[in-house]
C-alpha cells in the first residue's frame, strides 16, 4: 500500500444556493465517503497568505478564482495511482463542480 | 508552534445528526440573532447562518461534530454577524450600540425557544398578508429554501422568490420588531400564528393539485412550530393545544391513507392497524389539555371529531351521533357552508340518505359549491346509497372535472368504475 493525498478544490460558490436540508445531506455523503476510504485530514480556512522570499507577503488570500481555492486535504492508503483515482470517484465534491487532485506521497 | 493534530473520525460523525438538524438549527439561529441584533438585521442574520452551515458542512466530515452543535452554530454565526456589523459600521461611520464579544456561548434552549416564538409573531404580523406570512414562516423558521417552498406550495420558484423579497421589504418598512404582543392582544395574535400553522399543515395534508397527496414535511414543520409555541406559558392556550391535537390525529393516519401505488384510500377502507397509536395517544393528551378549561373553539371541535374517528374500531361503528353533535356545535360558532357540507357525512349515517340528500339540495341552491369537487363527490356517494346510479355518476363526473389532484382523480375514477360495474 502507498500513501496518497487528495486535495479538494472548488465547489464553494455552488454551496451558497443550497438549502440547510441539502447541506446536511451533502455533509452526510462526505462523512460516509471519508469513512469508506479511511481518509484522515483537515479542512482549510478560506483566507490565507502567499508568502514569498524573506517572508514578503505576496498575496492575501483568497488567492485565485473560487474553483481553485483549496478547501481541504486528506491522506489515505491505496494500492497504486489507479486505485487512488478509483477511490476518489465517489467524492461528493463533484456534485458541486469541485475537483480532487490525487498525488502520491513520497515515503521518506 | 506544535504540529497539527490529525483527527480520527470519532463515533459521533457527521452522519449521526438527527434528521433535519440543519433545517431546524437554521430557524433557531436566525431567530436568535435577529432578536439579538434587531429585526432590521434580519438579512444579515440569514446570511450569517447560511455561511455557518456551509462551514459546518465543509468541516465536520473531516473530524467530528462539536459536542454542542447548536452552541457551535450560534457562536460561529454570531461572530460572523459581529464582523459584518463592524464592517458596515466602518463604512457608514455610524455609532452602533454595544457589540459584546462574549455572546451566545450559553444561551439556554428556553431562550432560543422564546426567540422563535417572537419570530413567529413577527412573521405572522397583522400588517403582512397571509401569503407573506406563510413564506416568511417557512423560509425563516422552517429553514426551507425558496426552491423547497415553491415545490411544497406548488408555485413557481420565481414567484416565491419575488414574494419573499417583497415580504422582507414590508417586514423592514413596517419596522416589525421581535416582541411579544401585549397581554390584551396575545389571544388575537396567537390566533393568526395558529392559522398559519394550520394552513401549512393543510397544504401538506392535502395539496390542491399535483401528484403527491401528503407532503409530510410541511405537516411535520407545522407540528414542530406548534410544539415551539406550547413550550411557552404565554402560548399554551386551549386553541394551541387543540390544534396540536388535531394535527396529531390527522397525521396518525398518514401510513394508511395511501396504498403502495400512492393512491388514496378512503377513511372507510383504511387498514386501521396502520394508524399510529403513538400519535393518537399524543392527540388524546393534547385534546385533554385543550379541554381542561371550558373554552370551546374551532380547533377543539375538529380535534374532538378526529378523536372519535381515531378511536373507532371500524367505519360503521364510529360514534356518528357524537360526531354529528360536534358538527352542530361547530355550526353554531361558525355557520360556514363548508362545515355544513362536512356535516352531511355523519348526518347520513345517523338520519339516513334521504335527509342527507335534501340537505345536499339545499346547499346546492346556495351556489357556493359550484366549483368544489368534494361537494359533488359527496353528492355522488349519497345518490349511490339511494340507488340512483345514473344521477350518482353525473355527480361523480362533475367532481372529476373539478379536481386537479391526480390522486383524487384516480380515486374518483375508481369509484365511477365501480358504480358502472354495479349497474
Amino acid at each position: 500500500m502507498k500513501q496518497y493525498l487528495y486535495v479538494f478544490r472548488g465547489g464553494r460558490a455552488a454551496y451558497q444556493d443550497q438549502s440547510p436540508e441539502e447541506m446536511q445531506a451533502h455533509m452526510e455523503r462526505w462523512g460516509s465517503w471519508m469513512q469508506k476510504i479511511s481518509a484522515i485530514g483537515h479542512p482549510l480556512q478560506e483566507e490565507g497568505k502567499v508568502v514569498g522570499k524573506a517572508g514578503d507577503v505576496i498575496t492575501d488570500g483568497p488567492f485565485t478564482e473560487g474553483k481553485e481555492v483549496v478547501g481541504g486535504y486528506v491522506a489515505l492508503s491505496a494500492n497504486d495511482m489507479d486505485h487512488a483515482v478509483e477511490m476518489s470517484k465517489e467524492c461528493p465534491i463533484f456534485e458541486y463542480g469541485g475537483t480532487v487532485e490525487v498525488r502520491e506521497i513520497i515515503e521518506m | 508552534m506544535g504540529h497539527c493534530p490529525i483527527f480520527i473520525l470519532s463515533e459521533m460523525n457527521a452522519n449521526q445528526l438527527i434528521d433535519h438538524f440543519f433545517r431546524t438549527e437554521y430557524g433557531k439561529a436566525v431567530s436568535h440573532l435577529t432578536n439579538r441584533f434587531g429585526s432590521e438585521n434580519l438579512e444579515l442574520a440569514e446570511d450569517a447562518v447560511q455561511d455557518t452551515l456551509i462551514k459546518a458542512m465543509q468541516t465536520w466530515p473531516f473530524g467530528q461534530v462539536p459536542d454542542n452543535p447548536t452552541g457551535w452554530i450560534l457562536k460561529v454565526a454570531g461572530n460572523r454577524m459581529i464582523d459584518q456589523l463592524r464592517r458596515l459600521q466602518k463604512q457608514t461611520n455610524e455609532e452602533m450600540p454595544e457589540l459584546s464579544e462574549n455572546l451566545v456561548e450559553d444561551v439556554s434552549l428556553t431562550d432560543i425557544n422564546d426567540d422563535m416564538v417572537r419570530m413567529m409573531f413577527a412573521c405572522c404580523h397583522p400588517t403582512l398578508s397571509a401569503e407573506y406570512q406563510i413564506i416568511l414562516t417557512l423560509k425563516i423558521l422552517g429553514g426551507l429554501s425558496i426552491r423547497e417552498i415553491s415545490t411544497s406550495l406548488l408555485k413557481k420558484e420565481e414567484t416565491i422568490a419575488k414574494s419573499y423579497t417583497r415580504a422582507k421589504k414590508k417586514f423592514k418598512e413596517d419596522e416589525i420588531k421581535l416582541t411579544l404582543p401585549p397581554a390584551n392582544e396575545v389571544e388575537k395574535r396567537l390566533e393568526m400564528v395558529l392559522k398559519i400553522i394550520y394552513l401549512l399543515f393543510n397544504e401538506g395534508y392535502k395539496s390542491a393539485e399535483g401528484k403527491v397527496l401528503i407532503r409530510e414535511d410541511l405537516c411535520a414543520e407545522a407540528m414542530r412550530l406548534n410544539a415551539v409555541l406550547l413550550k411557552t406559558e404565554l402560548c399554551s392556550t386551549p386553541s394551541a393545544y387543540a390544534l396540536m391535537s388535531l394535527m396529531c390525529f390527522h397525521s396518525s393516519r398518514f401510513a394508511a391513507r395511501v396504498d403502495e401505488q400512492g393512491e388514496i384510500i378512503s377513511l372507510e377502507d383504511q387498514d386501521r392497524s396502520k394508524w399510529s397509536d403513538e400519535l393518537i395517544l399524543r392527540g388524546q393528551r393534547y385534546l385533554q389539555k385543550a379541554t381542561d378549561t371550558d373554552a370551546v373553539n374551532d380547533y377543539v371541535i375538529q380535534a374532538a371529531i378526529s378523536s372519535y374517528h381515531c378511536n373507532a374500531v371500524n367505519f360503521e361503528e364510529t360514534r356518528w351521533d357524537e360526531i354529528l353533535r360536534l358538527y352542530d356545535v361547530q355550526l353554531q360558532i361558525n355557520p360556514s357552508p363548508v362545515i355544513r357540507l362536512n356535516r352531511i357525512v355523519p348526518m347520513e349515517k345517523v338520519h339516513g340518505s334521504m335527509l342527507a340528500y335534501s340537505e345536499i339540495e339545499e346547499l346546492e341552491e346556495t351556489g357556493f359549491f359550484d366549483a368544489y369537487y368534494l361537494f359533488y363527490a359527496i353528492k355522488g356517494g349519497i345518490l349511490q346509497n339511494l340507488g340512483e346510479v345514473q344521477e350518482s355518476s353525473i355527480a361523480l363526473k362533475k367532481a372529476i372535472s373539478l379536481t386537479k389532484n391526480e390522486r383524487e382523480l384516480n380515486y374518483l375514477n375508481k369509484k365511477l368504475d365501480m358504480l358502472s360495474n354495479s349497474d
